[in-house]
């Protein structure tokens, strides 16, 4: 078997690597984690005609798939950018796409879709929002990007079961607070629906947000990869420059190693990732068994990397004013994102001729069925 | 806090560890192979009184407490005799504790002076292959009949069962299905292993072969009364008061094991030169030799803790447990960690670490696996529902 790039997806990981090596350098990005600011690097993205690559040309995109999508999420991760509106806009098209006017103003204007969903869980659990009357009411806690959403797809318990709804956040009856994050370089924020108007997306919810789930972990994946590639940079240049016992820590055997075993959990998220994003791009019945692994691999692995970097800074890789600070914020939050590895485990889990736990078995098969993994 | 071994702890280490070198990795790595019983060695652990070391005096033995018979099992166990050493004397040194407990004066005078001296080899039979760590789904009845029971069934992985005379057994005498609680209706004899009546079959199995451990199928074995160990009904108490001792003694085991598997290592890390220097000098080999050595004094720390409590009466069954778990992780990962910085050397049987390989394997496994210590500790000491 051989994969690999087409020289077109090659080149566009070269250029917009080094597009966000100009637009978003470190002490940018500090100074804009120190501000709050997350909308510079966004119409940037906008304006350069970043945003629309990965999404279909009909829908005003550029063209290209969820392959192009994990390439500049590992960018993105890379240089850990305020990223999170076009990441929330790239899990929600799938629902997007069934409202042609909402997808223009995705691409044409920038404004952006989250999906409401808690950021801590796979999108497709119990949804919490009622159909109420005139409106949707209810909250959802933790929502990816709300604070500068400019509409929401909203899961909703309908009387017909689970629907989608389409609502503009600056409608009367929507209050969004935002929360902050350990990692700066990402934002959520709770949003309440009080007798809010919508319009129903006329789509199969429960596939729709199977589908937003699958690109969600293959994007959050490719994101902590490139948090992991970055950490790795800078720990090998660090244990080079670093002398101690008049040596360089880089020639202590043990540092070595641990340097190697990063290596490794790069190399090995590298080829999950990818495959991944091709599966779950073709729209493959197996999408999610490749949506999980690489979830539940790559992320768990960030964390792990994210320590050995840690360990290999000594203590300056503790302090505020060393860089490091943004990767490990950013791999332990990927970590969580869209669902921990612990819980796209239990998808893997449900995918395995098992006997189910005894109090497992009803959630974690309900869990599994709303994104598609229904082992029966 | 006093962490020093009393006078006569450390005369028995070093008594024992005298005896123990008399046998060489030779000696161990033939029997093994010649899946032969280590007579000699057990000849001079008898001929020494070691083997009553726990029995009470006047039954022939010291009376000391299991603190002096976990000493005794890890130097047995480090001197490279590892499993093959200890599972020889192991049910001897401690195995008659429900008996010493429970049993009649009679049974006792009758047998328990045998046992010290070394001429009744006794083996432990519990294990069925329906009931391994559910011990409360064992089959194998014993039907009264007059001053006799009559006993049918089958029990697996015995081990000793070929060398021994007597075997110490735990049998229903009433269904499970017609007791109050299923941990009733259990009954435990101590009687002669008749090879009319029970047909031994070793199984091969990956390590400690010399001492086999079998499959038993018993066909109407009449038991005399006088051979029952208390009373009828109540033979699951009567191991249950056993099973933290002998937790302690099998973590003192797996602790041998992994002190002999760390001295191997290093004396091989200081002699094998590999690029121009002892392979020892890199990290990558130095480091897991150096953690390993640090959660076997870790291990180490907890057993001595147990036996502690259990001779001084006190419930010991968080540290008999912990101290199983982490000695056998601890014990393994050293034996493990020997073999690969022996390389190639490691896999042959010339240098015996091989052979500690697959016997620290053992004590993941049995008598107790693992996740049961961890069930006991998540639902007993923690107060976590029970999951099973
Ligand atoms: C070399 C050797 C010598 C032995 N000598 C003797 C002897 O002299 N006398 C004797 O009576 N027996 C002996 N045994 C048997 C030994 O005590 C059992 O093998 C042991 O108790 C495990 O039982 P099992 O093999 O039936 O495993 P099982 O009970 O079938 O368990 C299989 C696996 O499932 C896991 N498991 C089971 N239940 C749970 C649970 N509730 N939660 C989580 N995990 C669980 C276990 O941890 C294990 O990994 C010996 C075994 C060996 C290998």
């Amino acid at each position: 078997m051989r994969w690999e790039l087409s020289p077109e997806q090659a080149d566009f990981r070269t250029v917009l690597a080094d597009w966000l090596g100009d637009v978003c350098p470190r002490d940018t990005l500090r100074g804009w984690l120190d501000a709050g600011d997350h909308a510079t690097f966004a119409h940037r993205l906008h304006t350069d005609g970043w945003f629309g690559v990965g999404a279909p040309e009909d829908l005003g995109g550029e063209g290209g798939g969820l392959v192009e999508l994990a390439l500049a999420a590992e960018q993105f991760g890379r240089h850990a950018a305020p990223s999170s509106s076009w990441l929330a806009s790239m899990v929600a098209l799938p629902a997007v796409a069934a409202v042609p006017d909402a997808a223009k103003a995705l691409f044409g204007d920038g404004a952006v879709v989250a999906l409401a969903t808690p950021a801590g869980t796979i999108p497709g659990g119990d949804a919490t929002v009622r159909a109420a009357g005139a409106g949707l009411s209810g909250s959802v806690p933790t929502v990816l990007a709300a604070d500068v959403a400019a509409r929401f797809v909203v899961p909703v318990r309908g009387e017909k079961g689970l629907e989608l709804h389409l609502v503009d956040a600056g409608r009367p009856g929507v209050r969004v607070q935002p929360r902050a994050l350990t990692d700066r370089s990402r934002s959520v924020a709770d949003i309440e629906l009080d007798g809010v108007p919508s319009t129903l997306i006329q789509a199969d919810a429960a596939e729709v947000l199977a589908r937003c789930a699958h690109r969600g972990a293959v994007l959050v994946a490719a994101d902590a990869l490139g948090a992991m590639v970055a950490m790795l940079d800078a720990t090998v240049e660090y244990v080079g420059q670093r002398k101690q016992f008049g040596v360089p820590i880089g020639s202590f055997q043990a540092v070595k190693h641990a340097a190697a075993e990063m290596l490794v959990k790069v190399e090995s998220s590298r080829s999950i990732a990818y495959l991944a994003a091709a599966v779950v791009d073709a729209g493959r019945d197996d999408a999610a068994v490749y949506a999980a692994t690489a979830k539940a691999q790559i992320c768990a692995a960030g964390p792990v990397a994210a320590d050995s970097a840690l360990t290999l800074h000594g203590a300056i890789g503790y302090t505020w004013e060393h860089d490091l600070q943004f990767f490990y914020k950013r791999a332990l939050l990927d970590a969580e994102l869209l669902g921990s590895p612990g819980a796209w485990n239990d998808v893997l889990a449900d995918r395995l001729p098992l006997v189910p736990g005894p109090e497992m078995s009803s959630k974690g098969g309900a869990a599994a069925r709303a994104i598609g993994c229904d082992p029966s | 806090m006093d962490f020093g071994l009393t006078d006569d702890q450390a005369t028995i280490r070093a008594a024992v560890a005298d005896l123990a070198a008399k046998f060489d990795d030779q000696y161990w790595m033939e029997c093994d192979r010649d899946k032969r019983f280590p007579s000699e060695f057990y000849d001079v652990l008898a001929s020494g009184g070691w083997l009553g070391i726990t029995t009470p005096e006047e039954y022939g033995g010291h009376g000391f407490g299991i603190t002096e018979a976990s000493i005794l099992i890890e130097e047995v166990a480090k001197s490279g005799g590892g499993m093959n050493a200890a599972s020889a004397i192991h049910l001897t040194i401690f195995g008659m504790h429900p008996v010493i407990k429970h049993g009649s004066d009679e049974l006792k005078r009758r047998t328990l002076p045998g046992v010290v001296d070394g001429s009744t080899h006794v083996c432990f039979g519990v294990t069925e292959p329906g009931a391994g760590l559910d011990t409360t789904k064992i089959t194998t009845f014993a039907e009264r009949e007059g001053d006799h029971y009559r006993v049918n069934g089958r029990k697996v992985w015995i081990s000793k069962a070929m060398e021994s005379n007597k075997i110490l057994l735990l049998t229903r005498t009433e269904k499970a299905d017609e007791v109050a609680k299923k941990t009733d209706g259990m009954t435990l004899f101590l009687t002669d292993l008749d090879r009319d009546r029970i047909d031994v079959r070793p199984i091969p199995k990956m390590g400690r072969n010399a001492v086999s451990s079998n499959e038993l199928f018993i066909d109407d074995l009449m038991i005399p009364v006088e051979d029952r160990v208390g009373e009828e009904g109540k033979g699951f108490t009567y191991i249950l008061d056993g099973m933290n001792p002998e937790r302690m003694l099998v973590a003192a085991e797996a602790l041998g094991l992994g002190r002999v598997s760390l001295d191997r290592a290093t004396r091989y890390g200081n002699e094998r030169h590999v690029f121009g220097r002892p392979i020892g000098m890199n990290q990558g080999l130095q480091f897991p030799l150096a953690d390993s050595l640090a959660r076997l004094d870790a291990a180490e720390l907890v057993l001595r803790k147990a036996t502690w409590l259990y001779d001084k009466g006190e419930p010991s069954g968080r540290e008999a447990n912990t101290a199983k778990y982490l000695c056998a992780d601890a014990g393994f990962e050293a034996a493990d960690r020997a073999l690969q910085t022996h390389g190639g050397m490691g896999y042959s049987e010339e240098y015996n670490v091989a052979r500690y390989f697959r016997e620290a394997r053992l004590l993941k496994i049995a008598p107790l696996s693992q996740e049961m210590v961890l069930n006991y500790l998540g639902s007993h000491v923690l107060g976590l529902p029970r999951s099973y």
